[in-house]
C-alpha cells in the first residue's frame, strides 16, 4: 500500500475544515508532530494485538486478554495526550492512500467528536478487557475470543476515526463480521448461533443499504471525504433518496424498531461482549453517524420526520418492552434499545442544543450501561442464574456491588445528582427547543413517556438484582451462599460508577470534551455549560413527571406484567425477522426445485429455446429473405441433399442401434459426396475415412450393448419435441441465407488461394491450411484427439478395475453395466 | 481372439495388404502438401491398416505389430507439432513460421525439407496412436465380454446337460 | 517475434505431450509443475510489457491478419491469465498433495495441462475459429477430467455436462460459420471492421445468438443447469479450478465478442435482465443447498451474473467493475472449493448435516474457509468488496437502479449461505465419526488408502483424518493470492479500468491486430 505522506490540519475555529486532501497538492501538506501521525498506527496496533493473541493464545490463558487490552488502553493514552490540542479545536488528521480509484482512502480524522468516541470506545474498551480477565476461566479458545474481541475494538476506533465514507463502511462491516464472531462464540449452543445469524442478517443487509446511500451521496458531492461533503453539502432527489439508505443502515445497527430484534439476541455472547458492543460501541455506530450527517441534512428530504419518529417509537417499544423482561440482561438490552432510540432522536434532529445534549448523553449512557452490564455479568458468575424471580438478599450480600448499581441505574433513570441526570436535563431543554409544531410536541410527549418507562425499568432491575424477595424459587443460590467476587472483578464498573458520580457533582471538567463534541458535529453550536442545578423551568418539571410517572410504574409493576403477558401481541421485530427468514428459504427452495429439476431433456430443451428465440425473433421480425435464390448449382446436389436429409430422418426414428448407426454413416457419406461435388477431395476423403471409423467403432460398442433402443413409445412430449428441432433446422437454414446475403466484402479465403504455392510452397491447400496458415488450429484439435485416445483409455480403464473389484468374474459386472445403459438411453 | 475364431482367408489377405497400406499412409503423408493427403488422412490410414489387423486377429495381433504403449505415440506427436513451432523461434521466425531447408544429397539430390513436414508428422502421429489407442481399448473390452458372454453360455450348456 | 505471449499455451501443450507419453508420476508431476510455473512466468512478463507499450500482436506461422491466426495479448487478456495461471498452479499443488487425484489415473496432469493450455489459447487469441479450437481444447480435457475416477454418479452427472457443452460447441461452430458467411473472414479485429458493413437485423442477431451461445458456457440464466448437477461430482481439485475458471472464459468471451464485434448493437437491456435473473436463481439455489460443494457451485452462477452485469452497463466503470469482478472471483471460488475438499478429506463428506465444530479440529481451514467467505460475500476489506464497490458506483453512476439494488439484495444472500456453510460445519457440536471411506480415497480406487488411513482416525475419537500439509499450504497460497487482490486493488482497478478503455475504445486492439 503507497502512503503518502500524513499530515495534520488544524483549523483555530474547530469547524469543518475542507482540508485540501487531494494528492498531488504539496501546498497542503504542513508539518506533522511525530506522536499525531499514530491514527492508522493505532487501528493496526488492534490487528496486530489480535494477531498475537491467536498465536500466543494457548501459551497466556487468560493473561491473553490483558495483553489485547494494551491496544485499547495505548489508544486511550494517546487519545488523552492529543486531548488539549482537540479540544481547543485542532483536528489530528492523518491520510494514506487506499483505492483512490474507487474513492476508498485511509483518512483519519479525529476531531472533538471522534475524541469522545475514542474516549467510549478505547477507554471503556480497556476496562473491558480487565473485567474479561476476571469474568473467563482458563479454556482453551481464549485466545481466539480475545482476537476477535481486540480485532472489533480497533474496527470501532476505525470507524469513528475515519473521515472517507468508505473507509467507514469498511470498519462498519469489520464490526459486523466480529460482532457475529463473538455472539456466536459459544458456538456449540444453538441460540448463540441463531442469534449470531440475525445480527448479521439484520446490520449486514442494513449495510447494503448504507452502501448504495454512501456511494449515491458521494456521487453527488464528488467526493467521499465526510468532512468535505458536510462542508458542501448536496442536494436533489438522489441525495434524498441516499439518505435514507444511509439511515435505514444506521437504523439496523443502532437497533432502532423495527429492526432492534437482534439485539436482546445478541444477549447469547459472553457478558463482557454484551457490556462493551452492545452498551457502548458497535450499537453506537448508527448513532454516530447520524450524528455526523444530522446537521448537514436534517432539513433534507425525510431525514428528520424519518429519525424523530423512528428515534422515539424505538424509545418507547425498548422501554415497554423492558418492563417485562426477567432476565436481567435482557432487561438491560431493551434498556439499551429504548436509550438508543433517545439518542437518535437528540442526534438526528440536527439542532444544535439537542446535539449537545445528545453528546452528553452519549457519555453518560456509555459509562452507566457498561457498568450495569457488567455487573449483571458479576451476579451471573456468581449466583449462576440472571432471572430475577431466583435472585434474593444479593444487596446484603453483595453490599459494594449493589452501591455501584444503585448509582450507575440512578445515572440510567436520570436522578440528580448523576451525570445521567444532566444529561436528560440538557436533552428536554433541547427538545424544548425544537419548534416544530405539533410533531416537536408528540416527540417530547414520547420522550418523556420514554424517560418514565426508563425510571421504571431501572427500578425493576435494581429491585430485581438486590431486593430481598419472600418467593425467589429456583436453581440459583440467592442470598448468603452467593460467593463474593474477587475485586478485579467489581473494579471496572466500580470506577464506571464512580465517574457517572463525581462528572454528576462537577460536570465542568467535561464541559469542553462536550462542548467540542457538539462543536464538531455542529459549528453553529455555542456551547452551554452542563450544569446539576438549571433552575426551576420546564425542563425540571419534566424530570419531576418522568420520576412520578416512574416510580408509579415501578410499583404497578406486577399489574403491568400480567396485562402485558396478556395483551393481544403486537407484531414483534422478532416475529418479522423469522418470517421473513423462512419465506426467503422457502422461495429459494420452490425456485430451485423448478429451476433445477434434474432432467437433461429439460434442460436441452429450454437451451435449445433460448437459442431460438432470443436471436430469432428480432431476426424474424426484421429481416427478410434475399432475392435471386438459386435452389442448387447442379442438380446431382439436390439428388445427394434428399437422401442425407431422408438419412437423418431415418436415424432418428430407426429401432435398431445397428440401422441407427448405419444411416448416421450414410449422413456422412452423403455429406462427403457434397464435399466432391463443391470440388474439395481432400475434405471428403477425410470425412469418408472419419465416417468409416466412426462406423466400426460404433459397431465396437454396439457389441454390448442391446439390440434395440429402450424407449420406442410415441409420447405427447416428442411431437414437441420435434416441433423444437424443425424450428432450430429451419433457423439455422434462414440464418445462414441471410448471413450469406449479407455479405459485402470477399472472403480472406480467396488469399489461401493465391498464396499458397507461392509463399507457402505447396499446392494443396487444404494442407497448407492445415499445417501452415492455421498450423495453431491443427496443434489444437491434434491435442483433443490425443485428449479422446486418453479419454477412453481412462473411461475403459475405470470399467476394467470395477469389473475386477466385483466377485471376481467379468460376468458379475454385468447387472451394474445395465443399470448404467438405462441411465444412458433416456 | 481364439485361434479357432480366426479366418485363415482373412488373415492371409490381411497380411498381404498390411504393410502396402502403411507405406501408402506414408506416400500420403509425405506427398501432403501438394497432392490430396497430409498427416491426417495418412494417419487414418495407417490406423485403417491396424483396424484391419484387428479384425483379423484381434487386440493381441495389433499389440504384435505395435509393440509399445499408443500413449507414446500421441504424446510425441503432440509434442512434435509443438516443437516444430517453437523451433521457429530459434530461426528468428513467429511462432509455427514453416521453415524450409534445401539439402543436396548424393544420392537423392535436390532435397526440399520444410518445418510444415515435421508439423505434419506430429499430426500423423497423433492419429495414428488415437486409433491405436481405440482398438487396444474398447476392443479389449468388446472382448472381454464377448468372452464373458460365450463362458455363460458354455456354463449354462453344461449346467443343463446332465 | 514475440516469444512471450505463445509461451503460455505452448508451454503446457509441450508438457501435456510428454506426460502422455511419461508413465512415471513422479515425472509427470516435475514437467506438470514446471510447464505450468513457466507459463505463468511468461504471461506475467508480457502483462509487464504489455501494461506499458500497449496491446501486443503475434502473426502465428508469419501470415499477418486476417489471413493467419493472430495471438493479441492486451490487458484484459493477460489480467485475467495472470490470475488464472496462478490459480491453475495452486491448485495443481493441492492435487499434488491430496492422496488420490493424481494417482487415480495416470492422466490427471496431461489432461489438466492440456486445460490450462485451452484455457490460455482462449484468452489469447484472435481468431473466432482458432478460439472455437481453444474452447473445444479446454473443454475435452474437462470431459475427461469430470469423470476422473468413474464412480457411477460421477458418469451420470458428466452425461449431462459433456452433452449440454457439446450442443453449446455444435452451436458456437454454427454461428462462428453464420458469421464467417456474412463477413468473409475470422479473425476478430477484421470481422469488427467488416460487421459494420452487415445490415442491422443479421448484425444484432448474430450478436445475440453468440452471447447466448457463450452464456451456455459461462452459465447464466437460463442456461446454467448443467453446472451444478455437474460440478459437486467431480474430484475436488477439478471441480475447484472448472469453477474458478471455466465459467469465466465464458464471460471473458462474452465480454471480448459483444465489445469487439458487436458494439453497435449493445443489448444492455437484455444483458441487465439476463444477470439479474442469473444473480437471484443462483443464489436462491445455494440457500436451498444443505452441502459445501453444492451451496458453492451454486454461487458460481450467482457470481457471473455480477460479471455480467458490469458488462451490460457498457460503461467504462461498468467494464471495469466486471473484469476486476473476475479478476477476484477466480482465485476465491477456487480457495473455496479447495477448503471443501480438505474438509472432505479431514471428514469423508462435506454435507452439512454430518459436519461440525471443523473451528476445534480443523482451524487452518476454518480460517481459510472464513477469507474466503467473506471475500466472496463481498465483505471488506477483502477483494470481493472492491469488486462489489466498483459494480455498485458503476451501477449507479449509470442510474441502473433496478440492478444495482438487485446486486445488493444478493450479496446478503450470498452472505446468509456462507454463514449456513460456517455455522454447519465450523461451529456447532462436532457430528458423528468421520465416515468409514474417505470420497477421494473412493474416487482414487487407490488400495492403499482404504487399507490404511481409512481403519482408524489417529488421536483417537472425533481427531479427523489429516490433511495433507501440502492441500492446506495450496489453498492458503491462493487465499493470499486473494488477499493480495484486495491489497493491491487500486493497481488491479486501473489495470481493469484501462484494460475496459481498451475494450470500448477498440483502436488500440484493431491497430495491434491489423496494421502489424
Amino acid at each position: 500500500m503507497p502512503h503518502a505522506p500524513p499530515r495534520c490540519r488544524a483549523t483555530p475555529t474547530g469547524g469543518y475544515h475542507v482540508a485540501a486532501l487531494r494528492p498531488g497538492r504539496p501546498g497542503a501538506r504542513g508539518p506533522l508532530h511525530p506522536l499525531e501521525a499514530l491514527l492508522l498506527v493505532l487501528v493496526s496496533l488492534h490487528a496486530a494485538a489480535a494477531v498475537v493473541a491467536l498465536a500466543l493464545g494457548p501459551r497466556l490463558g487468560r493473561r491473553v486478554l490483558l495483553v489485547c487490552g494494551l491496544a485499547p488502553l495505548a489508544t486511550s493514552i494517546w487519545a488523552a495526550a492529543q486531548a488539549p490540542g482537540v479540544l481547543d479545536g485542532a483536528a489530528v488528521t492523518q491520510r494514506a492512500s487506499w483505492v483512490p480509484a474507487l474513492g476508498v482512502e485511509a483518512t483519519f480524522r479525529l476531531d472533538g467528536f471522534a475524541l469522545l468516541m475514542v474516549a467510549l470506545v478505547s477507554g471503556i474498551g480497556t476496562l473491558i478487557f480487565a473485567y474479561a480477565a476476571a469474568y473467563f476461566s482458563d479454556q482453551p479458545h481464549l485466545g481466539r475470543f480475545a482476537a476477535t474481541l481486540v480485532a472489533f475494538a480497533g474496527s470501532m476506533l476505525g470507524l469513528v476515526l475515519a473521515d472517507n465514507i468508505l473507509l467507514l463502511f469498511v470498519f462498519w462491516e469489520l464490526t459486523s463480521i466480529t460482532s457475529y464472531l463473538l455472539i456466536g462464540f459459544e458456538d456449540t449452543k444453538g441460540p448463540a448461533r441463531a442469534a449470531a445469524l440475525q445480527a448479521m442478517l439484520i446490520t449486514g443487509g442494513g449495510g447494503l443499504a448504507l452502501l448504495g446511500g454512501l456511494v449515491l451521496l458521494g456521487q453527488a458531492a464528488g467526493t467521499f471525504e465526510l468532512s468535505e461533503i458536510l462542508a458542501a453539502t448536496p442536494g436533489g432527489t438522489a441525495v434524498e433518496v441516499a439518505l435514507v439508505l444511509v439511515l435505514l443502515g444506521a437504523f439496523t445497527k443502532s437497533a432502532q424498531a423495527p429492526f432492534h430484534s437482534w439485539l436482546p439476541g445478541a444477549m447469547a455472547a459472553p457478558t463482557p461482549v454484551s457490556a462493551y458492543l452492545h452498551s457502548a460501541t458497535m450499537v453506537k455506530a448508527g448513532v454516530y453517524l447520524i450524528a455526523r450527517m444530522a446537521p448537514g441534512f436534517a432539513e433534507t428530504g425525510l431525514w428528520r420526520p424519518l429519525v424523530l419518529t423512528v428515534g422515539a417509537a424505538t424509545m418507547l417499544v425498548g422501554g415497554y418492552r423492558a418492563l417485562r423482561q426477567r432476565d436481567l440482561k435482557l432487561l438491560l438490552a431493551y434498556g439499551t434499545v429504548s436509550q438508543l432510540g433517545f439518542m437518535v432522536v437528540l442526534l438526528g434532529a440536527g439542532r444544535p442544543d439537542t446535539t449537545f445534549a445528545g453528546a452528553a448523553l452519549l457519555l453518560a449512557h456509555g459509562a452507566f450501561k457498561a457498568a450495569l452490564f457488567m455487573v449483571v455479568g458479576v451476579i451471573d458468575h456468581q449466583a449462576h442464574t440472571r432471572d430475577l424471580r431466583e435472585l434474593s438478599g444479593l444487596g446484603r450480600r453483595l453490599r459494594g456491588l449493589a452501591v455501584l448499581s444503585v448509582v450507575a441505574g440512578a445515572s440510567m433513570a436520570g436522578l440528580p445528582p448523576l451525570f445521567g441526570f444532566i444529561a436528560k436535563e440538557a436533552a428536554f431543554e433541547g427538545l424544548l427547543h425544537l419548534e416544530l409544531g405539533t410533531g416537536g410536541t408528540l416527540v417530547i410527549a414520547a420522550v418523556v413517556a420514554g424517560s418514565a418507562l426508563t425510571f421504571a425499568y431501572t427500578a425493576r432491575f435494581l429491585w430485581g438484582a438486590f431486593a430481598t424477595k419472600p418467593a425467589a424459587t429456583g436453581e440459583g443460590l440467592t442470598g448468603p451462599a452467593v460467593p463474593r467476587p474477587a475485586w478485579t472483578f467489581v473494579t471496572p464498573a466500580a470506577l464506571l460508577a464512580a465517574l457517572t458520580a463525581v462528572t454528576g457533582l462537577l460536570p465542568a471538567p467535561l464541559n469542553p470534551l462536550v462542548g467540542q463534541a457538539g462543536v464538531a458535529l455542529d459549528p453553529t453550536l455555542d456551547p452551554p455549560n452542563l450544569y446539576l442545578w438549571h433552575g426551576l423551568n420546564t425542563a425540571l418539571l419534566l424530570s419531576a413527571v418522568t420520576m412520578a410517572v416512574g416510580t408509579t410504574l415501578f410499583l404497578l409493576r406486577d399489574r403491568i406484567e400480567r396485562w402485558q403477558a396478556g395483551a393481544p401481541g403486537l407484531p414483534s421485530a422478532e416475529g418479522g425477522y423469522n418470517a421473513s427468514v423462512a419465506g426467503v428459504m422457502r422461495l429459494a427452495t420452490r425456485v430451485t426445485a423448478v429451476v433445477q429439476n434434474g432432467s437433461l431433456p429439460t434442460y436441452l430443451t429450454v437451451i435449445i429455446l433460448t437459442i431460438l428465440i432470443l436471436p430469432g425473433v428480432p431476426l424474424a421480425a426484421r429481416a427478410s429473405l434475399p432475392e435471386g435464390l438459386v435452389w442448387w448449382d447442379r442438380p446431382l446436389q439436390a439428388g445427394v441433399a434428399v437422401l442425407v436429409v431422408v438419412a437423418a430422418l431415418a436415424t432418428a426414428v430407426a429401432r435398431r442401434r445397428f440401422a441407427a448407426v448405419l444411416f448416421l454413416g450414410a449422413v456422412g457419406y452423403g455429406v462427403a459426396v457434397l464435399f466432391v461435388v463443391q470440388g474439395a477431395p481432400d475434405l471428403a476423403l477425410t470425412q469418408f475415412l472419419v465416417e468409416t471409423l466412426a462406423v466400426v467403432l460404433f459397431v465396437f460398442v454396439l457389441r454390448s450393448l442391446p439390440e434395440r433402443f429402450h424407449h420406442v413409445r410415441w409420447l405427447p412430449v416428442d411431437a414437441s419435441r420435434v416441433a423444437v428441432s424443425a424450428a432450430v433446422g429451419v433457423f439455422v437454414a434462414g440464418f445462414a441465407l441471410l448471413a450469406a446475403a449479407a455479405r459485402t466484402e470477399p472472403s480472406v479465403s480467396a488469399a489461401y488461394l493465391e498464396q499458397s504455392l507461392p509463399e507457402a510452397g505447396g499446392r494443396n491447400v487444404v494442407n497448407v491450411i492445415l499445417v501452415d496458415f492455421r498450423a495453431l488450429d491443427t496443434l489444437g484439435e491434434i491435442t483433443v484427439l490425443a485428449v479422446a485416445a486418453v479419454g477412453i483409455v481412462s473411461l475403459v480403464g475405470i470399467r476394467r478395475r470395477r469389473g475386477q473389484a466385483g466377485t471376481g468374474t467379468p460376468s458379475a459386472v454385468h447387472p451394474g453395466h445395465e443399470g448404467e445403459r438405462e441411465e444412458a438411453t433416456r | 481372439m481364439r485361434p479357432e475364431d480366426r479366418s485363415l482367408i482373412l488373415d492371409t489377405c490381411v497380411r498381404a495388404v498390411f504393410h502396402t497400406i502403411l507405406l501408402l499412409s506414408l506416400y500420403l503423408l509425405l506427398s501432403g502438401h501438394n497432392q490430396p493427403g497430409g498427416g491426417f488422412v495418412g494417419g487414418l490410414v495407417a490406423g485403417a491398416a491396424f483396424v484391419l489387423r484387428y479384425v483379423a486377429g484381434g487386440a493381441d495381433e495389433v499389440h504384435r505389430m505395435a509393440p509399445f504403449r499408443p500413449q507414446l505415440l500421441l504424446g510425441s506427436g503432440v509434442v512434435l507439432a509443438a516443437l516444430t513451432g517453437v523451433g521457429s523461434w530459434l530461426a528468428g521466425g513467429e511462432l509455427l513460421e514453416h521453415g524450409k531447408i534445401d539439402l543436396h544429397l548424393p544420392v537423392l539430390g535436390d532435397v526440399h525439407a520444410s518445418s510444415t513436414l515435421a508439423f505434419d508428422i506430429g499430426v500423423f502421429l497423433v492419429v495414428a496412436g488415437l486409433v491405436l489407442t481405440l482398438l487396444e481399448s474398447l476392443g479389449d473390452v468388446a472382448e472381454t465380454e464377448e468372452q464373458a458372454a460365450a463362458e455363460r453360455e458354455a456354463g449354462a450348456g453344461t449346467g443343463a446337460a446332465p | 517475434m514475440n516469444v512471450l505471449v505463445p509461451l503460455p499455451i505452448v508451454l503446457p501443450l509441450i508438457g501435456a505431450g510428454l506426460c502422455i507419453a511419461l508413465r512415471s508420476l513422479a515425472a509427470q508431476r516435475v514437467v506438470a509443475v514446471a510447464a505450468v510455473t513457466g507459463a505463468l512466468g511468461a504471461a506475467g512478463a508480457a502483462l509487464a510489457g504489455v501494461e506499458r507499450h500497449g496491446p501486443v500482436a503475434v502473426a502465428v506461422g508469419g501470415w499477418p491478419a486476417p489471413r493467419g491466426i493472430v495471438l493479441v495479448g492486451d490487458l484484459l487478456a493477460l489480467l485475467l491469465l495472470v490470475v488464472s495461471l496462478a490459480t491453475v498452479l495452486a491448485v495443481l499443488v493441492y492435487a499434488v498433495g491430496q492422496r488420490g487425484t493424481d494417482e487415480a489415473s495416470g492422466f490427471f496432469h496431461p489432461l489438466y495441462l492440456v486445460l490450462t493450455a485451452g484455457v490460455a489459447a482462449s484468452f489469447l487469441t484472435g481468431d473466432l475459429f482458432n478460439l472455437f479450437v481453444a474452447i473445444e481444447v479446454m473443454l475435452s480435457a474437462s470431459y475427461v477430467l469430470i469423470t476422473l475416477g468413474g464412480r457411477r454418479s460421477q458418469v451420470r452427472s458428466g452425461m449431462t455436462y459433456v452433452v449440454i457443452n457439446l450442443l453449446a460447441s455444435t452451436v458456437l461452430v454454427t454461428v462462428i460459420g453464420l458469421i464467417y458467411a456474412a463477413t468473409g473472414t475470422v479473425n476478430m479485429a477484421d470481422a469488427a471492421l467488416r460487421l459494420d458493413a452487415v445490415p442491422d437485423a443479421v448484425r444484432t442477431s448474430l450478436g445475440v445468438l453468440l452471447l447466448v451461445t457463450f452464456g451456455i458456457k459461462a452459465a447464466i440464466f437460463p442456461l446454467f443447469f448443467w453446472l451444478p448437477d455437474s460440478y459437486p461430482t467431480a474430484p475436488t481439485a477439478v471441480t475447484a479450478v472448472f469453477a474458478g475458471l471455466l465459467t469465466k472464459v465464458g464471460v471473458y468471451t462474452i465480454i471480448r465478442t459483444q465489445g469487439l464485434l458487436f458494439p453497435h448493437d449493445r443489448a444492455s437491456t437484455l444483458i441487465l435482465v439476463l444477470a439479474g435473473l442469473t444473480m437471484v436463481v443462483g443464489v436462491f439455489g445455494a440457500i436451498a443447498q444443505d452441502d459445501i460443494k453444492r451451496i458453492l457451485s451454486f454461487h458460481i452462477v450467482s457470481q457471473i451474473g455480477y460479471m455480467i452485469f458490469g458488462l451490460g452497463l457498457f460503461t467504462v466503470a461498468g467494464l471495469a467493475g466486471a473484469i476486476f469482478f473476475v479478476a477476484h472471483q477466480i482465485p476465491v471460488k477456487t480457495a473455496l472449493f479447495l477448503v471443501g475438499g480438505m474438509v472432505e478429506t479431514g471428514t469423508g463428506t462435506s454435507a452439512l448435516n454430518r459436519l461440525g465444530g471443523l473451528i476445534r479440529t480443523a482451524p487452518a481451514a476454518a480460517a481459510l474457509f472464513l477469507l474466503g467467505a467473506l471475500s466472496l460475500a463481498g465483505l471488506p476489506p477483502f477483494s470481493g468488496f472492491f469488486g462489489k464497490l466498483a459494480l455498485v458506483q458503476a451501477g449507479l453512476a449509470a442510474e441502473a437502479w433496478v440492478i444495482t439494488g438487485v446486486s445488493l439484495f444478493v450479496s446478503i444472500l450470498t452472505l446468509f449461505s456462507m454463514t449456513k456453510i460456517w455455522a454447519g460445519a465450523f461451529w456447532g457440536e462436532q457430528r458423528a465419526e468421520p465416515a468409514p471411506a474417505p470420497r477421494t480415497a473412493d474416487a482414487a480406487g487407490a488400495v492403499a488408502t482404504t487399507g490404511g488411513a481409512a481403519a482408524a482416525p489417529e488421536g483417537g475419537p472425533g481427531a479427523l483424518r489429516p490433511i495433507p500439509r501440502l492441500m492446506t499450504w495450496a489453498t492458503a497460497g491462493l487465499v493470499g493470492v486473494t488477499l493480495f487482490v484486495a491489497v493491491a486493488a487500486q493497481p488491479i482497478y486501473e489495470l481493469s479500468e484501462r484494460a475496459a478503455g481498451e475494450l470500448l475504445d477498440r483502436t488500440a486492439y484493431l491497430e495491434a491486430v491489423l496494421e502489424q
